[in-house]
Parts: structure tokens; C-alpha cells; sequence
């Protein structure tokens, strides 16, 4: 691939306390511009991989290089402005329960220190985007699990981030929603952000003809279009 | 990055609102802190200002042996004195005077000769302070033929040597306070920033840098501060208002314990001022112990 790499992986471990290794030996690249799935069954590394770009969690050994920059040795002071050019998509959401929907997706402007009227402004073009304009004054456990996870897209995404890193983010949603759901992703993917999927739902590997990167504990077991041909074998 | 300040008050307002319990328990550990010590301040300063409103009366007498020679030790006692007001009292006057405090029951000397009663010297010294008193009373024994000087007041020796006592202990007791204060405040501060971890870790993961997720509690531990020697302030006067007259009737002066004596402004300030420090110090600790560690 000629296009430069923002995230970069060389023989990255990561072992939590007391257990077997999360991460071994995984090396792969992703591009500028690429749309990733990164799949592989219940536990095999895939939210562990994403902490570990986004500088939740450091590496145990290995290189990784995020936007060029070495992560793995990287000051705590250099922390907040990589996370501010990543947009994450939690699994469990990390919505803020005693704010309004409005004001969960605003903090990543508020912690950018937008004037509040931009702020305001951006919030309502992506909760218009993500379908959500008449709930922006709901508070998220008021929500269904499908509208909770659309405000952890719009708020993963109102940063216009580089890099945008989704874990499951249709795990709760009907069909029709995360066709919704996945489009916004793609449409962001289409407007330049590098995309990452963390997903163990095999349709939607079908349906998004991507590439797939194939994790089974902690190893990267395929990487390319290679899942398809196991899984259809 | 561009800061602002406003909307950290509005973030620090808004977390008060969201935890009223929390900020009640912290404002109320200070106030608690504040008026105690506004309080010892208060009195201590109440009583020492009492206190030089009678010691400014003071009036030393020196008392005369039977065989002194009257007009000499006045004539020595205003040298001693150095200018001040110094009157002879002979035995027939100091009789008089007995007499006349007696009133109706000054029968009870008819047929007393007045050489039962010692001559004196009066030296009258007004305003100056219990020390200097004390010092010219020293003087003063040596004038030719004093059997004894005394002036009057013995008692307020004793109350001044319980002040400075007490001024030692108030000094003491502040600095337990405080101490005390700051740590209670920071805990009962850490449950809250303990509280609002999710927040706090959601922040940080979306990009906050320390310093953005800390502004807010130190502006909530300003403000808490701020509130907690207000109310101090406020009950200060409130206590005064109720007590001051009642007092100024009992001791017969009501100057000194005028309000703008007995709270000064300088008191409202170091409470107020006092209260931001320990609340700002408090809230540091809590919130910088919980962002920092591992
Ligand atoms: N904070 C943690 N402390 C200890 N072990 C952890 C922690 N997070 C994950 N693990 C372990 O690391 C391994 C990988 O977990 P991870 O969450 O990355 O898997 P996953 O692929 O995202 O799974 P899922 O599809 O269920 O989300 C698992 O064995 C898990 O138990
Ligand atoms: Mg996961």
C-alpha cells in the first residue's frame, strides 16, 4: 500500500495481571484512509488491541507507532492531544448518565475548549446525522440500547477525527439500525478518517466487502481478504 | 488549547448542584473550622479590648508609712512618675472618701480618727497599658516612706497573664483546626472527585488534559471555601448582634465591643480569605492524588 501509515504494530504483547497473554506478537499496519474489520470470537484481543491505539492501556513489549508517533514511550502530556485526533466508539458505550444526550456528544469539543456556540452548532449537524435531533435533551439511560449506541457514534465522531475506532458498534442494534449505523461510518470513512471495526458479527464482514483482520488469543491469525476463504470453506 | 475559565465555573457550579450533599458536608466542615476559629479570635480580641478600656483608668496608690512625710513622697511620686497627674492624700481625706462611698452606713465610722487610715499618693495614669502600669508601680516603691504600692487592678494581672495563655492556646488550636480541615475537606473532596470518576475517565479518554479535569474542582473547592467562612462571617455577626448588647450592659463599656471592633474587617477577610486557601489546598490534594496515581 503507498498511502502512509497511521497505526503500526511490530511484535506488540500485552499481558494483564494474572493472565494469559491479551496480545502476542500481533504486527500489522494500517493505512491512511483504510476501513478495517478487526474480528476473532469472544476474547481474542480486539478491544484490548484498540486500548492499546487509543493509550488505555500500554503495551507490555513491542512497537507501536500511532500517527507516527511511538506510543509505547509516549509521555503522559503527549496523551490527551493523540486522543483528540482518535474518535472511539466504546463497547460499553461510556456515556455520562446524568447528562443530556446533547452534552455527552459536546465533551470532546468542550475538552478541545470550543466556544460554546460551535459546539452547540456541531452537536446538532451529527445528532441530525445520526437520526437522534429529537432526543438531544434525553438523558442516555432513558434510551433504548440502539439510540444509546448511535450517541456513541455521533459523539466518536463530532471531532471530525483522523482515526475513528469503533468497538462492536452495532452489537446492539436490529438490522436496519446498524446499516444506519455502519453508514455513518462508512460516510465518515468516505470524508477521509481512517476506520477501524472491532466486530465478531461475521454479516457484517459479508456485507462490507473490507479488509479483515482475524484475531484468536491475541494472535493475528489472518489479515487481508483470508477470513472470507476460511469462512466460507 | 484555549482556556476558559467561565465555563470551569460552570462546570464546578454544576457539579454542586449535581452532589448537594457532598458540597453541604464540605462547606459545612468548614464553616465549622472557620467560626470556631472566628470565634476564638472574636473573644480573645473582645476581652483584650475590654480589658484596655479598664486598665486605661488606671490609678496607682502609694501607700505611706505613719512616720513619711506626705508632701516629699508627692514630690517624689511625680518625679518618678515623670509628669503625670499625681494627687496627696492625706489620712483626714482618705477618711472622707471612705465616708462618702459608704453613704448611709458611714455612721459606722462616727468617732474614728482618720490616723487609722494610711496617707497616700494617687497617681493617676490614663491609658496606658497593664505593662506599663505595672513597671511605673515598680518605680514608685521607691518613693520615701511607701509601705505598699498598689494599683487597684490586681485582678486584671490575672486576666491579662489567662489572655495571653489563651492567646497561645488559640494559636494552637487554629493550627489543629486547619490541619484538621484540610483533611477532612480533602477526603470528603475525594469522595466526590471518587464519585465523578466515570466523568473524570471519560473526559481523559476523549482528549482532557489533567489540568482541564482539575480546574473545575479547585474553582468547587474556592467556592466551597468561600461559602464556609461566609457563613462564618455571618453567624459571627449574628452572634454578635445577639450577644453585644447584653454584654456592653454587664460590663458597663459599650465601645469595645462595638462590631466593626469585635469583627473587624481584618477578621471577615482572613475567614473569607482563609476559607478559599483551605478549601483551594483541599481540593488540590484530592483531586491531584486521584489524577496522579498509576
Ligand atoms: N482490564 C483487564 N484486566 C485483566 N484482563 C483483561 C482486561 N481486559 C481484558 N482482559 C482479558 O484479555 C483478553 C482479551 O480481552 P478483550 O476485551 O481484548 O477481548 P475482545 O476480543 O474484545 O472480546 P469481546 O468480543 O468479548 O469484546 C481476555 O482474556 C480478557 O479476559
Ligand atoms: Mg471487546
Amino acid at each position: 500500500m503507498a498511502s502512509e501509515a497511521l497505526v503500526q504494530l511490530f511484535h506488540v504483547y500485552k499481558q494483564y495481571a494474572g493472565e494469559g497473554p491479551a496480545l502476542a506478537d500481533a504486527t500489522l499496519e494500517v493505512g491512511r484512509g483504510e476501513f478495517v474489520f478487526l474480528t476473532g470470537p469472544s476474547g481474542a484481543g480486539k478491544s484490548t488491541l484498540l486500548k492499546l491505539i487509543f493509550c488505555a492501556e500500554p503495551a507490555t513489549s513491542g512497537q507501536l507507532l500511532v500517527f507516527g508517533r511511538n506510543v509505547a514511550k509516549i509521555l503522559p502530556r503527549h496523551v490527551p492531544p493523540l486522543r483528540r485526533a482518535i474518535g472511539v466508539v466504546f463497547q460499553d458505550f461510556k456515556l455520562l448518565p446524568h447528562r443530556t444526550v446533547a452534552e455527552n456528544v459536546a465533551v470532546p469539543l468542550e475538552v478541545r475548549g470550543l466556544a460554546p456556540r460551535d459546539v452547540a452548532r456541531k452537536v446538532a449537524v451529527v445528532l441530525r446525522s445520526v437520526g437522534l435531533e429529537l432526543k438531544a435533551g434525553k438523558f442516555p439511560l432513558s434510551l433504548s440500547g440502539g439510540e444509546q449506541q448511535r450517541v456513541a457514534v455521533a459523539r466518536a465522531l463530532v471531532g471530525d477525527p483522523a482515526l475513528l475506532l469503533a468497538d462492536e458498534p452495532t452489537g446492539n442494534l436490529d438490522p436496519d439500525r446498524t446499516v444506519e449505523v455502519m453508514d455513518l461510518i462508512e460516510a465518515a470513512n468516505a470524508r477521509g478518517t481512517t476506520v477501524v471495526v472491532a466486530t465478531h458479527d461475521r454479516s457484517l464482514l459479508e456485507r462490507y466487502q473490507r479488509r479483515v483482520i482475524a484475531l484468536e488469543s491475541g494472535r493475528v491469525i489472518s489479515d487481508g481478504d483470508a477470513f472470507r476463504r476460511r469462512a466460507g470453506s | 488549547m484555549v482556556l476558559r475559565p467561565l465555563s470551569f465555573v460552570r462546570r464546578a457550579l454544576e457539579a454542586m448542584a449535581r452532589g448537594p450533599f457532598m458540597t453541604a458536608v464540605a462547606v459545612g466542615t468548614l464553616f465549622v473550622a472557620l467560626f470556631t476559629t472566628g470565634l476564638f479570635a472574636a473573644v480573645l480580641g473582645g476581652a483584650e479590648r475590654l480589658l484596655a478600656a479598664w486598665a486605661g483608668d488606671v490609678q496607682i496608690s502609694v501607700y505611706l508609712r505613719p512616720d513619711a512625710d506626705l508632701p516629699a513622697a508627692a514630690r517624689a511620686a511625680a518625679q518618678l512618675a515623670g509628669g503625670r497627674e499625681v494627687q496627696a492624700v492625706p489620712p483626714a481625706e482618705a477618711l472622707r472618701r471612705l465616708r462618702a462611698s459608704l453613704g448611709p452606713e458611714a455612721a459606722v465610722l462616727d468617732g474614728v480618727s482618720a490616723d487609722v487610715l494610711p496617707a497616700s499618693v494617687e497617681v493617676r495614669a490614663p491609658g496606658i497599658s497593664l505593662a506599663q502600669a505595672r513597671a511605673l508601680a515598680a518605680r514608685l516603691q521607691a518613693v520615701p516612706g511607701a509601705a505598699d504600692v498598689d494599683f487597684g487592678n490586681a485582678w486584671l494581672e490575672r486576666v491579662e497573664v489567662l489572655l495571653r495563655r489563651l492567646r497561645w492556646a488559640g494559636l494552637a488550636l487554629f493550627g489543629v483546626l486547619a490541619l484538621a480541615t484540610a483533611v477532612l475537606v480533602s477526603n470528603t473532596l475525594r469522595l466526590g472527585v471518587y464519585a465523578r470518576r466515570d466523568e473524570i475517565e471519560i473526559m481523559k479518554l476523549v482528549g482532557a488534559t489533567d489540568a482541564w479535569v482539575e480546574a473545575p474542582f479547585l474553582v468547587e473547592g474556592v467556592l466551597q471555601g468561600l461559602l464556609g467562612g461566609a457563613l462564618a462571617v455571618a453567624a459571627l455577626l449574628g452572634l454578635h448582634a445577639l450577644l453585644a448588647p447584653r454584654l456592653a450592659a454587664a460590663v458597663g463599656v459599650a465601645a469595645p465591643l462595638a462590631r466593626a471592633e469585635v469583627v473587624p474587617p481584618a477578621l471577615v477577610l482572613a475567614l473569607v480569605g482563609g476559607g478559599a486557601a483551605l478549601g483551594l489546598a483541599a481540593s488540590a490534594l484530592a483531586v491531584g492524588r486521584f489524577l496522579r496515581k498509576p
